[in-house]
């Protein structure tokens, strides 16, 4: 036993490691420092980042507009942002999908009749191509069309605003200011350029605050998280003095009724309808106002809270600016405060925003009927006088309906508000319909008239033609 | 015998024999870069104090910055640590075994940059946490006939425990505290708003 041992030994002494062993273990041992070297460098690395979150390198001009430039000094909000160039997402009833409510909705082009709404009404793409898409829509007149419309399209504005003159930026020709908006909604829209902070940089916000009573100054940094995007998420008019200025109809305060009160006040229109002869306000998108009204805003949850959560990557903190439905990423942004799991949450939105589709859309045939029923009472030859009050209520209706159609959201912005003015605006429209059918009775006519077929999109738009060129079917033939 | 025999015989092996002074000398090179390496990384991620029982030890890792700052600002601030709950307390190679897994994982996670953005427990800690619970607040709950399920825990209703907000970014910039020292102040020397 002993003697075999001793030999063994005997041969291990002499062992000799052949050359390809030498290089195995020096490369074993450098593969061995690099990837120390490597540890050392992250956990150093991220206690830097989170020592010191963001270095100004190239300090910016204080109207800079290119969001290129900002992106070298923020390059995490940056890279978020330019996410917002992808057009294929797409949620229930949201994302950054163009899609076309007119081909999903026929009734809208009843409604919208007579205005740009009916020709092309598209979900709106990201941030990222407001300029492209305002510059593409079919709703920009030609050869002239008010500058106004560029007021949220482009950090170029308050640039411009800056060196023509606010009013004088609203007053000119769109067409003609096309050269200057060189950027897409971006970093100085919302942000301070020495010191990032938010702040307000279109007048109209400041002006809507001011007609309440209110001074956006004194908003503090979770208020200007929410009205950075007010500045542009909320329902505006152009007034014709001064010249196409934009203006929110604020005065009486935010909600559906207050703004009804005030554009009746004024006798404000943006469309007469042409099959009912009402003149409509067109509601542009109250999201900010709506979202006033929810537990959400309640609870001083931002928008940014939401629509631009808050992550960290290793030792930083950011807030993600990819603007996007909350939907398409619910783990930073519902999740964080309810502990549920990502489809638990989903579904419970969806079947929320379903509830609000659903209403809308039955007010929806509310409203269109209520338009041909007063086109009806006209053909009937029932006085303006006496349908001067009838179009006043269907007017008010629309705007109810239209305060929550044209929100984004599906309604989950306040789906309480949601239902109750969508409740609202179907009494008003079927209030419509019961005065006219009293009015027909009044001559004799009992039978209900009939309805055009409105079932697509080519057909609806027939009608409206029908109607704006004078050949419009007739309704009470027997 | 037999062992003097194995240990002579790595003493050989370790002069690496018949290879020529060129991969010795780099052989040995490398192994000391990372023994250097080694202590620097221990250094560095204060490795002594994952050890202990201070809070401090979990925010080494920057993905329980905001637990660490919700925790210390919460009712149970004053009075626990982070182990206090959320590592066995019944027996002392349970209490480390648990926190070798927990670490391991937790730093190999981070490291390779898979963090979630909101943290829910694991199933493994969901009981180990019930049991912390009891452990303090028994007395309070002999009369409670919920104190014995497996159904609900107590955060079920008391959710408030590191704040109602749970993501990894839920504290303001300003709220998080500062990290424990760990031998690299002199990269901020005269940098005192953030000296650390």
């Amino acid at each position: 036993m002993n003697a075999k041992n001793t030999d063994n030994t005997k041969d291990l002494s002499t062992l000799r490691l052949p050359l390809w062993a030498g290089f195995l273990l020096v490369a074993m041992a450098c593969a061995v420092v690099v990837l120390l070297g490597l540890l050392a460098t992250t956990i150093m690395e991220r206690r830097w980042e989170a020592q010191r979150p963001s270095m100004v390198l190239k300090p910016l001009d204080a109207w800079e507009t290119d969001n290129a430039k900002w992106g070298e000094n923020y390059p995490r909000e940056y890279e978020t942002y330019l996410k917002s160039q992808d057009d294929t997402t797409r949620t229930l009833f949201g994302g950054a999908d163009p899609r076309d409510y007119l081909d999903d909705d026929p009734y809208q082009v009843i409604l919208f009749a007579g205005y740009g709404f009916s020709k092309e009404y598209l979900q709106a793409r990201g941030h990222f191509y407001a300029v492209e898409d305002v510059n593409h829509t079919a709703r920009i007149k030609k050869p002239y069309n008010a500058a106004t419309c560029y007021t949220c399209k482009s950090p170029d504005v308050p640039r411009m605003m800056n060196k023509m003159g606010v009013a004088e930026f609203y007053a000119a020709n769109f067409h003609d200011l096309t050269g200057e908006m060189n950027n897409p909604i971006g970093c100085l829209d919302c942000h301070d350029p020495q010191t990032t902070a938010l702040r307000v940089s279109r007048p109209a916000l400041r002006e809507g605050f001011a007609a309440m009573g209110k001074d956006i100054e004194t908003a503090g940094l979770q208020d200007m998280r929410s009205l950075a995007c007010a500045q542009c998420h909320v329902e505006y008019y152009f007034s014709p003095n001064p010249k196409n200025y934009l203006t929110f109809p604020w005065k009486h305060g935010t909600t559906a009724e207050a703004m009804i009160e005030y554009y009746d006040e004024i006798n404000f229109h943006d469309y007469m309808h042409p099959i009912s002869k009402t003149p409509i306000i067109k509601a542009q998108h109250p999201d900010y106002e709506l979202y006033l009204t929810g537990v959400h805003a309640y609870r001083n949850v931002a928008c940014a809270d939401c629509h631009m959560p808050y992550r960290s990557e290793g030792g930083v903190k950011f807030s993600d600016h990819h603007v996007q439905s909350p939907l398409l990423n619910i783990a930073n942004s519902c999740a964080v405060c309810h502990r549920w799991s990502e489809e638990d949450i989903k579904s419970r939105v969806e079947s929320i925003q379903t509830k609000v589709a659903d209403a809308m859309l039955l007010s929806e045939e509310s409203l269109v009927k209520a338009h041909f029923d007063i086109a009806a009472a006209m053909q009937a030859g029932i006085s303006e006088e006496k349908l001067a009050p009838i179009r006043k209520l269907l007017r008010h209706a629309q705007f109810n309906w239209d305060y929550i159609s044209a929100s984004n959201g599906m309604g989950f912005h306040a789906p309480q508000e949601s239902m109750r003015l969508i409740g609202l605006a179907d009494r008003q429209a079927q209030e419509v319909r019961l005065q006219t059918a009293r009015l027909l009775a009044g001559k004799g006519i009992s039978r209900p008239p009939q309805y055009p077929d409105v079932s697509t999109r080519e057909k609806a738009f027939h009608v409206v033609t029908s109607f704006i060129e004078g050949s419009e079917p007739k309704l009470l033939a027997e | 015998m037999l062992i003097r025999k194995g240990w002579n015989l790595v003493l050989h092996l370790l002069t690496l024999p018949g290879l020529g002074r060129f991969w010795q000398v780099s052989f040995y090179l490398f192994v000391g870069i990372a023994a250097g390496l080694a202590l620097w990384i221990i250094r560095i991620s204060n490795m002594p104090s994952y050890l202990s029982d201070s809070s401090e030890t979990c925010m080494n890792c920057h993905v329980m910055t905001d637990a660490y700052a919700s925790w210390q600002r919460g009712s149970h601030g004053h009075v626990t640590t982070c182990n206090d709950c959320h590592v066995p307390h019944h027996s002392a190679l349970a209490k480390y075994a648990f926190k070798a897994m927990d670490g391991t994982r937790h730093s190999a996670v981070f490291t390779l940059r898979r963090e979630p953005q909101v943290l829910h427990l694991s199933h493994k800690a969901i009981p180990v946490i019930q049991q912390n619970c009891l452990r303090c607040h028994q007395g309070q709950f002999e009369m409670i006939r919920l104190s014995d399920s497996t159904q609900q825990t107590c955060w079920s209703c008391h959710t408030n425990i590191h704040g109602s907000v749970q993501s990894l970014s839920a504290s303001p910039t300003v709220l998080r505290p500062k990290l424990p020292k760990a031998g690299l102040e002199f990269k901020s020397k005269g940098d005192t708003d953030h000296e650390r």
